[in-house]
């Protein structure tokens, strides 16, 4: 998959990387305000701080004048953050007033992202929004009587889980299907990546296509539910009946294997014996050894070592010797596989 | 700043043309463009060279038999054929056994034969790729497994099975089980026996006990789309392309003479130089690994245990996303490739770094090279110079590191 990136995404990606002056890579020793977005199992994630001119009369007044950010992700989840250090810095507006910028704003500034990478700029907008919640925890500001829900977020973190590939709750989801206005699960994982790895949650019960529906009020599986072919798919076999279990497979086996008076467990118990008493003993003499790896129905599969490993008669050993011995005490229809 | 020249290190997703097979392709486009199941004399023209062609790869597997050489479009024809077409030719089983860490040619037609009512087992690694032997064991049904495909090298790390072996334990197990072997990123850059009397000498994989071999000519510098699938004689296999009695009725649709000729001609060319090349291509790959292990922290190569190609390196580099990275060496004009979530059109990283159980905090960041004959010390110094400033850079910018990359963040 190339790079469809604009022009100003890759210029801040390699501004930010490279250090030019004014570019705003690091982190804020004692930051006002601290959030962090993502994880590094899910492939990006964010740690977003900023500064604030503290107002002493009213915090509700302080103005951020410092963001920082160090990012894990792709070209366009740095250039995103270093997108968001600037739109906030040149708005010199309160952490309220910031909890506005929205992810689209992140987007418009960076001239557009690819559809896939549109979670990079929800990623900055959530750590924003983090980073703030923490300023007001520490400044002592209730959000909650200026009318901000906060309790969504908490709920969110103790939310049944929904994507666990990117550990992603419910009521997480369905606050940003809400907010970004999402009606298919594509948009869905562009935007938040909920449903794009595993893909498991897209149409589980519970799952993203029962989210959309219940915030929808649409209740009907959409058209694109044929994404989900494959995984534990319905649809009947194509080739007929012939599964396993077939009389025809009975009969084969039954006659490879005639009911003889060994179960498979004594066979195995006197194959060793004889191994142990019969063979290996010359086998040691000779500077070598052998092992059995496994035993399926007659054939036994055995593993030679020491001088026996690469020895250009191996195999007269294992068919001459070796076989022959556990054919004429065991039983006739044994074949040796060296591993 | 003027343009780095180019540095191309991503000869595992394709090769350049070289101009001896561009040469050896040329008249066929133009003067020798006839049809060679035509009936006229310079319509045998084309026939006969294709015939020499077909000879000619036969003898690169040394191969008595030309007619088990089919040609088909590329090597992910030649693995839909081998497992769709094995499923078409015997209702009896519904058994096939393939690997966690194949292709998607491969393994993406396994799940459609699951949707069709056949049963796969996929076959887990270790932490350096590597099959466990014993688990393969297990998995063989006699009388039910249809199919065993099995990748000779894999295309994201290296890492070689031991496919001969593997392919000598199926048919002892029960000769009608049929082995297939996706050998797309090994023909030419080891030599490989598919002869009933065995390998001429120690050096060559011997696959006498393979039933069907699928490779693709653009991996060792010819053109894209020309592969080939071989065929055991006696193996009991449907066609896939129905609609012509080309390739004597196994294939349909009129035989992609240029490009055959070339996909021959570039056999015979890597053929010629190929125990000088193995070698050369492994020491600076190795030289590469050495050198950067010892000069950056927290870099890991992936099967750096397992038997490998010369060719390829997969690294992890820890802390750091390989998108981004891509991105910085991709600027430097050097071409490589990652298997991070970023880069793969889906979310999900590579499945088989994932199947190597290979940390999360590295899978992101993972860089494969894969070097050609062509690839020079010169270009290796190069990468070597940028590719660790690149790591330095990123990890400055990165919210993980050594100390906190086990703990979470955010708790």
């Amino acid at each position: 998959m190339a790079w469809e990136y604009s022009e100003k995404t890759k210029q801040l990606f390699m501004d930010a990387i490279h250090g030019k002056p004014g570019t705003h890579l690091g982190e804020i020793e004692n930051p006002d305000g601290v959030g962090v977005h993502g994880s590094i199992s899910c492939g990006d994630a964010m740690k977003f701080t900023f500064r604030v001119a503290k107002n002493e009369e009213d915090p509700t007044k302080d103005i951020i004048t410092e963001a920082r950010y160090l990012t894990f992700g792709c070209t366009s989840a740095i250039a995103a953050s270093e997108a968001l250090c600037i739109i906030l810095e040149s708005r010199k507006c309160t952490p309220i007033e910031a909890l506005t910028i929205s992810n689209q704003d992140i987007v418009d500034f960076l001239e557009g992202l690819p559809e896939q990478k549109i979670h990079c700029s929800v990623m900055g907008e959530e750590a924003l929004n983090a980073a703030v919640l923490d300023w007001a925890k520490k400044r002592g500001v209730s959000l909650t009587e200026l009318g901000i829900d906060v309790k969504q977020h908490e709920e969110e973190e103790e939310g049944r889980l929904v994507c666990k590939c990117f550990s992603l709750s419910e009521p997480y989801i369905k606050r940003k299907i809400r907010e970004l206005n999402l009606h298919t699960i594509p948009e869905i994982t562009d935007a938040i990546k909920a449903g794009g790895a595993c893909t498991n949650c897209q149409h589980a019960p519970g799952g993203l296509q029962d989210l959309l529906d219940e915030v929808w009020g649409t209740g009907k599986r959409e058209q694109n539910a044929g994404q989900n072919f494959g995984k534990n798919s319905l649809e009947l076999p194509i080739l007929g009946e012939s599964g396993s279990g077939s009389p025809g497979e009975v009969t084969r086996s039954s006659s490879d294997f005639p009911a003889g008076e060994m179960s498979p467990y004594q066979f195995s118990k006197k194959v060793e014996t004889v191994l142990e008493t019969l063979i290996r003993p010359a086998l040691l003499r000779d500077g070598g050894d052998i092992s059995i790896m496994d035993i399926k129905g007659k054939i036994i599969y055995v593993r030679l070592s020491g001088a026996c490993a690469n020895c250009a008669g191996a195999n007269v050993t294992l068919k001459g010797h070796v076989e022959k011995i556990l054919k004429d005490h065991v039983d006739n229809a044994i074949r040796v596989i060296q591993v | 700043m003027s343009r780095p020249s180019l540095i191309y290190v991503d000869n595992n997703a394709t090769t350049c043309v070289t101009p001896e097979v561009r040469e050896a392709m040329l008249p066929y486009f133009e003067g020798l463009y006839f049809n060679p199941s035509s009936m006229y004399e310079p319509a045998m023209k084309v026939a006969e060279a294709l015939k020499t062609a077909r000879r000619e790869i036969a003898q690169q597997f040394f191969l008595e038999e030309s007619s088990e050489i089919l040609f088909t479009s590329c090597a992910t024809e030649s693995n839909n054929h081998a497992i769709f077409g094995a499923g078409q030719a015997n209702f009896s089983r519904r058994h096939i056994i393939t690997t966690q860490v194949e292709h998607p040619a491969v393994l993406e037609v396994c799940a459609e034969m699951e949707r069709r009512g056949f049963q796969v087992t996929y076959l887990p690694v270790d932490r350096h790729g590597r099959l466990d032997k014993k688990l393969f064991i297990q998995a063989l049904e006699p009388g039910k497994t249809l199919l065993v495909s099995i990748m000779h090298a894999n295309n994201e790390t290296g890492v070689v099975f031991p496919v001969g072996e593997l392919a000598r334990i199926t048919k002892e197990t029960d000769p009608e089980i049929l082995f297939h072997t996706d050998a797309t990123q090994s023909v030419t850059k080891r030599r490989i026996s598919l002869s009933e009397n065995g390998a001429p000498t120690e050096e060559w994989d011997d696959f006498r006990y393979v039933d069907m071999l699928s490779c693709s000519g653009h991996k060792f510098h010819a053109p894209k789309g020309v592969g080939l699938l071989f065929i055991r004689r006696g193996t009991p296999l449907r066609p896939y392309l129905i609609g012509g009695h080309q390739e004597s009725g196994r294939r349909g649709g009129t035989e992609n003479v240029p490009y055959i000729i070339g996909m021959a001609a570039a056999m015979k060319q890597a053929a010629a130089t190929h125990s000088a090349d193995e070698k050369r291509i492994r020491e600076l790959r190795d030289y590469f690994e050495n050198t950067l292990l010892e000069n950056v922290q927290d870099v890991e190569i992936n099967g750096q245990q397992a038997e490998r190609m010369g060719n390829t390196t997969n690294i992890s580099c820890h802390f750091i996303e390989g998108e981004s990275i891509l991105y910085e060496l991709s600027a430097e004009g050097i071409c490589a490739s990652s298997g991070s979530a970023c880069t793969s059109g889906s979310l999900d990283p590579s499945h088989v770094l994932r199947a190597m159980k290979v940390p999360f905090s590295a899978v992101h960041g993972s860089i494969r090279f894969s070097f050609s004959r062509f690839t020079t010390k010169e270009e290796v110094d190069r990468i070597l110079e940028v590719f660790p400033r690149i790591i330095e850079r990123l990890r400055k910018a990165s919210p993980y590191s050594r100390e906190n990359a086990v703990k979470e963040l955010k708790k």
